[in-house]
């Protein structure tokens, strides 16, 4: 028998790779996006601090602009440091 | 270690005396009632993540509820939660209810919630060293003390928790510089006190709603469930203590203010509530919250 394919289409599926399911922040799930954006994905990316803790960025932005002095992990209390990987 | 204890004392003194410089200033309304959600004035509309998380937050308590905390959303306005904490058993607090009111911020969970204490006896009893008459309730996480502040990675339950906490079975040692009973027998007395004042205020009252607190209905059936199921509990504290009756006894930490033990009086007032709230569940109406109440009967 021989089949011949007329069409096909392509699906890809994208998931950060986190080392929880959720934002402890806003409690959304990471692959979702925070609930001031409406589309998961590059606009909405996740951040990890040196303490492995990994955040929505526009959620941790906020948290660490309310902190002007000892800016800390909300999950640790350690000092906050963006881990550039 | 003396030094360091004095030191909150006076802390503690300041910050309370604080409220009446703040009189004095314009706008003290704002500085004052700042921890206080029912005066502090905040009208600002809640960002998507704030009205997200408080519904999140309130999802978790109903899923896995903490013993002893129940809480209920505003129905009008989603910022306000109503909770009520049920003084845990074997502590001076075993069977009270405790009615707080919380309020969320606009950028909630960057900013903790403003928690007020209801259960005063419109402001005239202090149940805690931090839980104040005025209703104020002092907590490192809530910014209204010393110690581990907020983190937005904290949410309702664990607000809760912490008060439940401060609840336990000794508070006179919660006060900083009261480390070591003043007089020997004085967290033993405290603790008699505020037995007394939970039968009398967090029990009666509170069923009886004589301060005119704005309770949901869903936490004053609860609380009317519940009060049927401690009712012994609650009748043989005050019968083991019918001796104390007419003993006056002032609160260390409460001002000038205390009360005459009078558990003879919060007898009939309890075995009044049980009759009324007997009459009210044997009336065959059908009132949508039959089928709960039919089924909390079976339970008891």
């Amino acid at each position: 028998m021989k089949v011949t394919i007329k069409k096909w289409t392509g699906v890809a599926t994208w998931k950060w790779v986190a080392n929880d399911d959720n934002c402890g922040i806003c409690r959304m799930a990471f692959d979702g996006c925070c609930p001031d954006c409406k589309l998961p994905g590059d606009d909405c990316p996740l951040v990890w601090g040196q303490c492995s803790h990994c955040f929505h960025m526009h959620c941790i932005v906020k948290w660490l602009q309310s902190q002007p002095v000892n800016q800390q992990c909300p999950m640790c209390r350690q000092e906050w440091k963006f881990n550039n990987k | 270690m003396c030094v360091v204890c004095h030191l909150f004392t006076n802390l503690k003194w300041f910050s309370q005396n604080l409220d009446i410089v703040d009189m004095t200033s314009s706008n003290h309304l704002d500085i004052k009632y700042q921890w206080d959600p029912s005066r502090d004035g905040d009208s600002a509309i809640l960002t998507p993540t704030a009205s997200v998380r408080i519904k999140r937050d309130l999802l978790e308590i109903f899923k896995d509820p903490p013993p002893g905390i129940y809480v209920v959303g505003d129905e009008s306005d989603i910022r306000y939660v109503h909770a009520i904490i049920v003084g845990v058993m074997d502590t001076p607090y075993e069977g009270g209810f405790f009615y707080f009111l919380l309020k969320c911020p606009a950028d909630y969970p960057i900013l903790p919630p403003k928690v007020k204490f209801m259960t005063t006896d419109a402001g005239r009893v202090r149940f805690n060293p931090n839980l104040y008459k005025n209703g104020k309730v002092c907590l490192s996480i809530l910014g209204t003390w010393t110690g581990p502040a907020w983190s937005p990675a904290q949410q309702i339950s664990t607000v809760l928790l912490s008060i439940q906490s401060l609840m336990n079975e000794k508070p006179y040692y919660n006060e900083p510089g009261y480390d070591r009973e003043r007089t020997p027998g004085d967290a033993k007395r405290y603790n008699e006190y505020l037995r007394h004042e939970t039968l009398r205020v967090a029990v009666c009252g509170m069923l009886e709603n004589e301060c005119h607190l704005s309770i949901p209905p869903q936490l004053v059936e609860m609380m009317e469930s519940t009060f049927l199921q401690f009712f012994d509990l609650y009748t043989e504290t005050c019968r083991d203590n019918l001796r104390s009756d007419g003993e006056f006894y002032i609160d260390p930490f409460g001002g000038n203010t205390g009360c005459n033990f009078e558990y003879t009086k919060i007898l009939e007032r309890l075995e009044t509530i049980r009759s009324n709230l007997q009459k009210k569940q044997n009336i065959p109406v059908s009132l949508p919250f039959t089928d709960g109440e039919g089924s909390d009967e079976k339970d008891v």
